[in-house]
């Protein structure tokens, strides 16, 4: 097609050329157009066109393009912040020296370290050629993944001569001996707000870290939905819940414009993150500076050196060759061990298993009723963690110190370590001492036991049986219940002399059971507690229920006597037309258990007191058990030791400029500048036993909330807290599902390779 | 005890910080220390007093056992304290006051400061000290969700306090919480009452005014308090 069209085109131009003579035309203008001196003047005018281009545009441009960038660059300044991140313990001296560290933007900088003594240009090439990582133990790139940024970049020089203008890209700053703070170079025309944020690295060697939001005692898993959504919290609670979810999400609709955060409001957790990094990145960098600024070269040994050298290395062998049997011999040591702490994992698990057992699903289990199963299953449990969080804590020394996911698994395993201890040790003491005087424990215990629950329940019905403070009582009614329940006390005072002789043992045994803690004898006590005074339980609910019966008769009675009658189907009280016959024995009736009334009344009040005594010892013993097993021992030492090591968030605390630049050295024009102090704020008190508080409030609200009352009024049976409910606290620092046997196998033997591979791999990086 | 009236300070350095202080204690550097020693001095006095007498009255000195140096020092003092105050003063008289001098000389508030820090691009920082320490909160701006000016009941008295709400959470933080609860001192609050706060591109800015209650705006949110409040002018800034 296209050879075609251009055929055409070259005709038709042919053409038209030889039609009008066009070449001929073009000749005879160009003579014309010599003739007339056309060509010299275009040439005259062209040569001064380009004189005036060269002489006046070319600097008015370059003037104009240099004005507007700085234009550009005021008009971004007139509203501009700069955030310079400066640690506390920085180098106070005059020296020159190089500000290195990481450019969160272009406006928001962070400052790792200042390096004296070299070039701010060889720095810089350094550190891009990432020679200045050389001597890193572990892997660099992790290092800058947990900062968020993938180079360190060179941010400025210290104590040098700024020029005229600011730039954001290389700062001036200016540190002296008796200046507390860094003063920086900005003249107020560059319309820039500074932000100095001072900061205290935090020392990873002592596990020292910054954190937005406080640091959790409890196990993360359990703060989700152990403690919070278990469904063995009250309906009530529930209800709670829901309605509060409801107006957070009418809270959500409230907020119609929301403006989209900029770069530096999300970067807060980075950088967090960079100054919990910055000392160990200081460290590093300080290491291969000193290594850039002293390369020497290796000179060869002299003979008196290799004399010395071939005498020291003797004992070198022999030292060596120890290290080498060990090694050999470590792999098996190893195995092991990791053979005997599975074969202790199985017997636990069996145990465990035995003791989570439920003859029916909806049935409880051991551990739900005896304290002492309860407290077997906290310690196997604990045990079955160990190993786990111990392998968890091994890998931490695979990687960077700054690393802090794992410092609260580190203090809530300690904590629990500790805690064992601690129960051992005064279990040894309380043991010593109850096996000692086994004999006059028992006798002890057996005393207050028949004084209290067996003669004093004596004494006090017949004291009932007998008008009371001088109460007019059916004395027929009082008599026969007074009969029964001495009778039943008898017998149970029967069998307990027959149970006597073998209490010593029986204390003996519990005393011997305390050199595993010293809650198991305060578990095994509550347990006998229990039994020994199965009798008053058993009054309790007996005197309840006949109380009960009679007051549920009473009241349908007051009703008939009243012309109504209770309409089961409607759940409402009806008008009913009663026979004579019917009314006079329904009056006769409610008059009579009217009067029997005070007499049963009495009766009950006894035995539901003295219940209510019993469980109140129950639930202090308890207390004991999750003081025992739950304090907070190492997190209160720690905090009281090293508050930084608890982080509870931060703080900042805005410094007096004034004051601030009172102390400056160079007496440059100030910008608006303020000097801010970022601080950790140490783990409340209150937030360390939280979890107490917690308790404590559940069991205000199950035992003091009015339907517990109202039950106890009308004699029906209270219900008692769950024991879910009680314990939740104290499984808050194990996992809701344990490990299984497979799962420590292979979390134990993967561990060996893994904690000799990664150093390798960190050393091969450098 | 011993506390002055509040007084608003503002502490701006560059534009971009800003910090408000309420604060109960007398402005004089001197004097706030002398005021603030003396009045722990005084609560430790009233507290130590209130448990040696009870101890006093529960233990006569004659029953104790003291080692013979500290015995010549201590022993007549408390004989002295024994017969003059304890002995005379029937428990059911001695108990009670014990008990609410101790309840007085904890749980009194001396001097109070509280504080709101903003700081463009970090966020709004709450803090209140008291004799018992310092608390403070810190939000980040990426987690404030709405700043809300709100009327509660106080007694027998409507307030306006300043809130601020927090992604996520179920309560609001309230800033100067002494200063705006019941039985606070609602003056200093007032007195802050008449700034106005507006949001310009992330920041919350606040500038003088002169009326009771807070007046607010936040950017685009100033309409909608007019529309909830009638009686909150919104000053859009």
């Amino acid at each position: 097609m296209r050879p075609l069209v251009l055929t055409i085109v070259v005709f038709i131009a042919g053409y038209i050329t030889a039609r009008f003579s066009l070449i001929t035309q073009a000749i005879d203008l160009s003579y014309f157009a010599w003739d007339h001196g056309v060509l010299g003047r275009a040439t005259k005018g062209f040569l001064i066109l380009s004189l005036f281009f060269f002489l006046f545009f070319l600097p008015i441009e370059r003037i104009a393009s240099r004005e507007i960038s700085l234009g550009e660059f005021l008009l971004m300044g007139s509203n501009g912040l700069m955030r310079v991140f400066w640690p506390l313990d920085f180098q106070r001296s005059s020296q020159p020296g190089v500000l290195v560290g990481w450019r969160n933007s272009e406006l928001d900088i962070f400052v790792v370290d200042i390096l004296n003594g070299v070039d701010s240009r060889r720095v810089a090439k350094e550190l891009s050629s990432r020679s200045l990582y050389r001597k890193s133990l572990h892997s660099v790139e992790r290092i800058f993944e947990l900062c968020g940024r993938t180079e360190l970049h060179v941010l400025g020089s210290v104590n040098e001569e700024p020029g005229p203008l600011f730039q954001p890209d290389h700062i001036y700053a200016f540190t002296d001996k008796s200046c507390r703070y860094p003063q920086i170079f900005c003249p107020p025309a560059s319309g820039i707000d500074f932000q100095v944020i001072l900061f205290q690295r935090p020392h990873p060697r002592r596990m020292q870290y910054l954190s937005l939001t406080p640091i959790s005692l409890a196990l993360e898993d359990r703060m989700t939905n152990g403690s919070i959504g278990d469904g063995d919290d009250t309906i009530e609670e529930q209800r709670e819940r829901e309605r509060k979810a409801e107006l957070v999400e009418k809270l959500k609709l409230h907020s119609v414009v929301r403006p989209t955060p900029t770069m530096k409001e999300k970067g807060l957790q980075m950088i967090i993150d960079q100054i919990n990094c910055s000392h160990e990145m200081r460290q590093l960098l300080k290491e291969n500076v000193g290594l850039i600024m002293s390369r020497r070269s290796r000179r060869s040994l002299s003979v008196s050196e290799r004399v010395v050298e071939s005498a020291t290395s003797l004992w070198r062998i022999v030292l060596k060759g120890l290290m080498d049997t060990a090694k050999f011999l470590w792999p098996f040591a190893t195995k092991l061990f990791v053979l005997i702490i599975l074969v202790w994992r199985l017997v636990a698990e069996t145990i465990l298993r035995v003791l989570e057992w439920r003859l029916r699903p909806e049935l409880a289990a051991l551990k739900d009723i005896s304290a002492t199963a309860q407290q077997f299953d906290i310690r196997l449990q604990q045990f079955c963690y160990w190993p786990i969080q111990y392998v968890t804590l091994r890998r931490r020394k695979a990687d960077w110190e700054s690393v802090t996911t794992s410092h609260p698994d580190y203090i809530r395993f300690y904590n629990s370590l500790w805690l064992v201890a601690n129960d051992v040790i005064i279990g040894i003491a309380l043991g010593s001492y109850i096996i000692e005087n086994a004999g006059g424990v028992a006798y002890q215990i057996d005393y207050y036991l028949r004084s209290y629950t067996v003669e004093g329940m004596k004494a006090m019905i017949y004291w009932l049986t007998k008008r009371p403070g001088g109460l007019k009582l059916n004395d027929d009614l009082g008599d026969f219940l007074g009969d029964l329940f001495i009778w039943v006390i008898d017998y149970w005072a029967d069998t307990m002399t027959n149970i006597r002789p073998h209490l010593p043992g029986v204390i003996y045994a519990i005393g011997f059971s305390s050199f595993a803690g010293a809650s198991m004898p305060i578990a095994l006590f509550s347990d006998l507690l229990s039994i020994l005074t199965l009798h008053v339980y058993s009054f309790y609910i007996a005197s309840a229920r006949i109380y009960n019966w009679q007051l549920t008769i009473i009241i349908s009675l007051f009703h008939l006597f009243r012309g109504k009658k209770r309409n089961v189907l409607r759940n409402r009280i009806d008008s009913c037309d009663y026979d004579l016959d019917q009314l006079l024995i329904g009056t006769i009736l409610f008059t009579l258990l009217i009067f029997l009334l005070p007499t049963v009344l009495v009766f009950y009040l006894t035995f539901a007191s003295a219940r209510m005594a019993i469980i109140m010892l129950k639930a202090t013993l308890e207390t004991l058990l999750a003081c025992l097993n739950h304090f907070p021992l190492f997190a209160l030492m720690l905090r009281i030791k090293d508050s930084k090591r608890l982080p509870g968030g931060i703080r900042f605390e805005l410094l007096d400029t004034v004051a601030v630049v009172k102390g400056f050295k160079r007496s440059y024009e100030i910008p608006p500048l303020s000097y801010i102090n970022l601080k950790s704020t140490p783990l409340p008190f209150g937030a360390m036993f939280h979890q107490y508080f917690q308790l404590g409030q559940r069991i205000r609200k199950h035992y003091v909330s009015p339907h517990v009352i109202i039950c106890l009024m009308t004699g029906r049976f209270v219900p008692p807290i769950h024991r879910k409910n009680l314990y939740s606290m104290q499984y808050s620092m194990l996992p809701t599902k344990r490990a299984g046997m497979l799962e420590l196998w292979i979390r134990l033997t993967e561990d060996q390779p893994g904690n000799g591979a990664v150093p390798a791999n960190g050393r091969t990086f450098g | 005890m011993f506390t002055a009236s509040p007084k608003l300070r503002v502490r701006s350095p560059s534009p971009t910080t800003v910090e408000f202080t309420v604060t109960t204690a007398p402005s004089n550097i001197l004097t706030r220390q002398v005021v603030t020693w003396s009045t722990f001095l005084l609560r430790l006095l009233v507290c130590s007093s209130a448990v040696l007498l009870v101890l006093l009255k529960y233990y006569p000195p004659q029953t104790l056992t003291l080692s013979t140096r500290v015995h010549a020092y201590v022993h007549p003092l408390l004989q002295y304290i024994s017969i003059a105050l304890a002995a005379r003063i029937p428990w059911q008289y001695l108990l009670p006051s014990a008990i609410a001098g101790l309840y007085i000389a904890i749980f009194i508030p001396g001097c109070t400061e509280e504080s709101l820090l903003v700081i463009r691009d970090l966020g709004v920082q709450i803090s209140t000290t008291t004799w018992g320490g310092r608390r403070s909160r810190f939000i980040p701006t990426s987690a404030v969700r709405d700043l809300w000016i709100h009327e509660g009941f106080c007694g027998f008295e409507v307030r306006f306090y300043l809130a601020v709400v927090v992604e996520g959470e179920e309560g609001v933080v309230v800033v100067f919480p002494v200063s705006f609860a019941p039985g606070g001192d609602g003056r200093g609050a007032n007195e802050l009452g008449g700034r106005r706060c507006c949001r310009t591109g992330g920041f919350w800015n606040w500038s003088g005014g002169g009326r009771k209650g807070v007046y607010m705006s936040l950017g685009g949110w100033g309409g909608r308090f007019s529309k909830r409040h009638g009686h909150i002018i919104p000053l859009v800034g």
